[in-house]
Order: C-alpha cells, then sequence, then structure tokens
C-alpha cells in the first residue's frame, strides 16, 4: 500500500476535487475488495460491493472525522455495506459460494501447490459461510485481513472482549464443521 | 475454562508459537482442541491475498465522477458533519480563527435576534392594538427575524471556510453594522414615546457589540487568506 496523505486527500476531495479521490482507492481498494470476498465468497459481489463501500465513502467522507484513521473509518462503511447486501440476498448458498470463489484469481505460481491450497481455500471459505455475520466479520478481519483485537473492536462497534469471544466461536464452529466432515484441522 | 482464560488463549491463535499451556492445565483433550483451532487460523492467515480485479479503481471512479448529490442531501450533509467549536470570543478576537469558529459565532448571533424576534412579536402582541407601536416599530419582529435569518444564511454559507466566505461574511457585517445604527435612530425618530430612547439605545449597543465582535473575528479570519 502506498503512504498517502489521508488528511490532505480528504481535505482536496471535500475542497470538491473529486479526482483526488482516486488516490484514496487505489490504496485501499484491495483490502475493501479482500473483505468483500471473503465475507461473500463471491468476486462478482465483492467488485459490487467495492465499488458501494467507496461510493458510500465518498458521500459521507464529510463525516470523518480529521485526525481520526482513515481504514478503520472505511473498514466500518464497508461492513455496513456488506452487512446490508447479506441481509438482503439471505439465502446465500454454500455450494454457489464455492463456484463464485473459484472466480477470484490465485496468486500461486506452482500448478500442484495451487491445486492443494486452492481445494483448502475454498473448503475454508465454505465453512467461513455458514457462520453467522458478525462471527465471519470478526475472523475475516483478524486472520484474513490481520486486523488488531483493538481494531476489530473498533470496526464492529464491539468491546474487545466480545470480539475475542466471537473469534474463539467462530473457530470452534469450523472445527466442528470439518470434523463432521471428517477434516483435520491441520490438514 | 474461564472467559478470561479463553480470551488470553485466542489471542495467541496463530501467532508464531502459541502458548496454550492454560488449556493444557484443563486437559490434554483440551490442548489439542486449541492446537487445532490453531491450525485453522494459521490456514486462514495463509490463505494468499486475493487480489481485486483489474480496473476496479476505474469503475469506482466512474460512479464517483458521476455521483450528484441532491440539495437536501448536501444540505443535511453540511449540517450533521461533526466539529470542534470553542465558546472562547477573547480568543477568536485575538488569534487566527476557522471558518467553523466564525461559522459557530455568527449562528450565535443569528438565534440571538431568532429568539429576539419571537420576544418582540409576543410582547407587541400583548399590548395589543391601542398601545401598538407605529410604523417603523411595529416591523422590528420581522427586521429581527430577517437579520438573525441572514446571519445564519452567512455563518452556514463560513463552513465551506473559503476566501469568498470571508468576503461575503465582511460585507454582511459591514452591512449589519451600519443597518444597526439606522435602525435604531429610525426608531426613536418614528416612536415618540420616552421609553423609545433606552428601546433604541439597547438596540444599536446590542447591533454594535455583536457587529464589532464578529467584524474583529472576520478580520483574523481573513488572516488566513492574506497571503493566498
Amino acid at each position: 500500500m502506498k503512504q498517502i496523505d489521508e488528511g490532505e486527500i480528504i481535505g482536496r476531495v471535500l475542497g470538491g476535487d473529486r479526482e483526488a479521490f482516486s488516490a484514496l482507492v487505489d490504496a485501499y481498494k484491495g483490502p475493501v475488495y479482500r473483505l468483500a470476498f471473503r465475507m461473500t465468497g463471491s468476486a462478482q459481489d465483492a467488485d459490487d460491493l467495492t465499488q458501494e463501500t467507496f461510493l458510500r465513502a465518498f458521500q459521507s467522507l464529510g463525516r470523518f472525522r480529521a485526525g481520526e484513521r482513515f481504514f478503520p473509518w472505511l473498514y466500518t462503511v464497508s461492513l455496513n455495506v456488506i452487512r446490508n447486501h447479506l441481509r438482503r440476498a439471505n439465502a446465500l448458498q454454500e455450494e454457489s459460494a464455492r463456484n463464485e470463489a473459484s472466480e477470484a484469481a490465485d496468486p500461486r505460481n506452482n500448478p500442484a501447490e495451487a491445486a492443494i491450497g486452492r481445494e483448502q481455500g475454498l473448503r475454508l471459505q465454505g465453512y467461513l459461510l455458514r457462520l453467522p455475520i458478525p462471527v465471519r466479520e470478526a475472523l475475516v478481519l483478524r486472520f484474513y485481513e490481520g486486523l488488531s483485537f483493538e481494531d476489530i473492536a473498533s470496526v464492529t462497534g464491539e468491546t474487545l472482549s466480545s470480539a475475542k469471544m466471537k473469534i474463539y466461536r467462530g473457530l470452534e464452529k469450523i472445527r466442528l464443521m470439518m470434523e463432521a466432515d471428517g477434516f483435520a484441522a491441520s490438514e | 475454562m474461564k472467559e478470561t482464560d479463553i480470551e488470553r488463549i485466542v489471542e495467541q491463535l496463530s501467532g508464531k508459537e502459541g502458548d496454550f499451556s492454560i488449556a493444557a492445565d484443563d486437559s490434554p483433550e483440551e490442548s489439542i482442541r486449541w492446537r487445532e483451532l490453531d491450525g485453522i487460523a494459521r490456514m486462514m492467515r495463509d490463505e494468499p491475498a486475493v487480489e481485486a480485479p483489474s480496473g476496479l479503481e476505474d469503475r469506482v471512479m466512474a460512479r464517483v465522477r458521476a455521483h450528484r448529490t441532491s440539495l437536501w442531501k448536501a444540505l443535511g450533509e453540511a449540517l450533521l458533519r461533526p466539529r470542534t467549536a470553542s465558546f472562547d470570543p477573547i480568543k477568536a478576537l485575538r488569534s487566527p480563527v476557522s471558518g467553523e469558529e466564525c461559522s459557530f459565532y455568527f449562528i450565535m448571533v443569528g438565534a440571538f435576534y431568532a429568539v429576539l424576534s419571537i420576544l418582540l412579536m409576543i410582547g407587541f402582541h400583548m399590548m395589543g392594538t391601542t398601545l401598538a407601536p407605529p410604523g417603523w416599530v411595529h416591523w422590528q419582529p420581522l427586521v429581527a427575524l430577517i437579520t438573525a435569518a441572514v446571519l445564519i444564511a452567512v455563518g452556514l454559507y463560513l463552513i465551506r471556510d473559503g476566501r469568498m466566505a470571508a468576503r461575503i461574511a465582511r460585507i454582511g457585517t459591514l452591512f449589519y453594522l451600519g443597518f444597526v445604527i439606522i435602525n435604531g435612530i429610525a426608531i426613536r425618530l418614528d416612536w415618540n414615546i420616552p421609553i423609545s430612547v433606552y428601546f433604541a439605545i439597547i438596540a444599536i449597543t446590542i447591533g454594535l457589540l455583536t457587529g464589532i465582535f464578529l467584524i474583529g473575528m472576520i478580520h483574523n479570519y481573513g488572516k488566513k487568506y492574506a497571503n493566498v
């Protein structure tokens, strides 16, 4: 991610320079897309939700408090957009999610490793999609996005303790699902 | 296992070397279970990052460029935007102030005139038709209301924090200063009873004090743009 002066860019956008917003999009499109992809399991949905997130952020940039860190604020906007989408598309099927997940580009170069890793990744993605949305959010933010517990609590609006317990419950549920499917967690 | 212990172990999950000794104190099975949870966490962490598709930035920017904000939404955004303004009139006269602080004081003076307008309306209504003041004095509630509306409008415009806003605020305040003096004199001339002197003096004093304060503050605000 490029080092950018977010405060200065936000000031320019608020002053009417819309093109300045592209620097923020460029810097954060990856994390926002990844979050949407892990939450929905669909490359197409992730693309749409990323666009929607940035548009929503642009519209409400005036409410962003100067001095605040931009990326947790953007993650909060993104999670709200994703939650609304998931509520609307209530019946998200695991199978369709698995199929959709294969649309995403796999960055591994070795085909054999890619095949194994891909299957494991898809399996994990499938389990993830079977979890309740708040639990899924906590796991994605912690393990896929590498956020600290403090940041997770701030982004999701929960207490630190609650965020940790959600992560624990999420992992435990996945462990049980894997066990039921005959997979070892260390696979 | 206690919730606090669970939280402590969760912090270790997918770390470099998880410390599951607390879990091991309970039972070996518990320790194995925690290692399995750690394995799941590690699998997630080791998953290669999914890359954003090409052209995503262009698609986002196309929507941003095409976006049009409705007047009401823009007004709502402007009013709901969080701001910090300290109530320190002395500081506002001595050191450079931000557009938001200027805006705050203009709106405050505007609000004062809005309240004054309501009080005058009630007062004149209670005086009845026999004691009703003549011509120009009779219009004072409306004059106060218009003054309030103009000051609040200038205050809202100052939120934009720009050179044009400063210029309009300065012209508006000079006009306001001139108007309060003329208005006070007109009240005295039009309302020929002893009390009208006090009424006129109070109106002029309030107008001059607030006007001089606003013009001093705008002067400090304008310094920001002096070298632009």
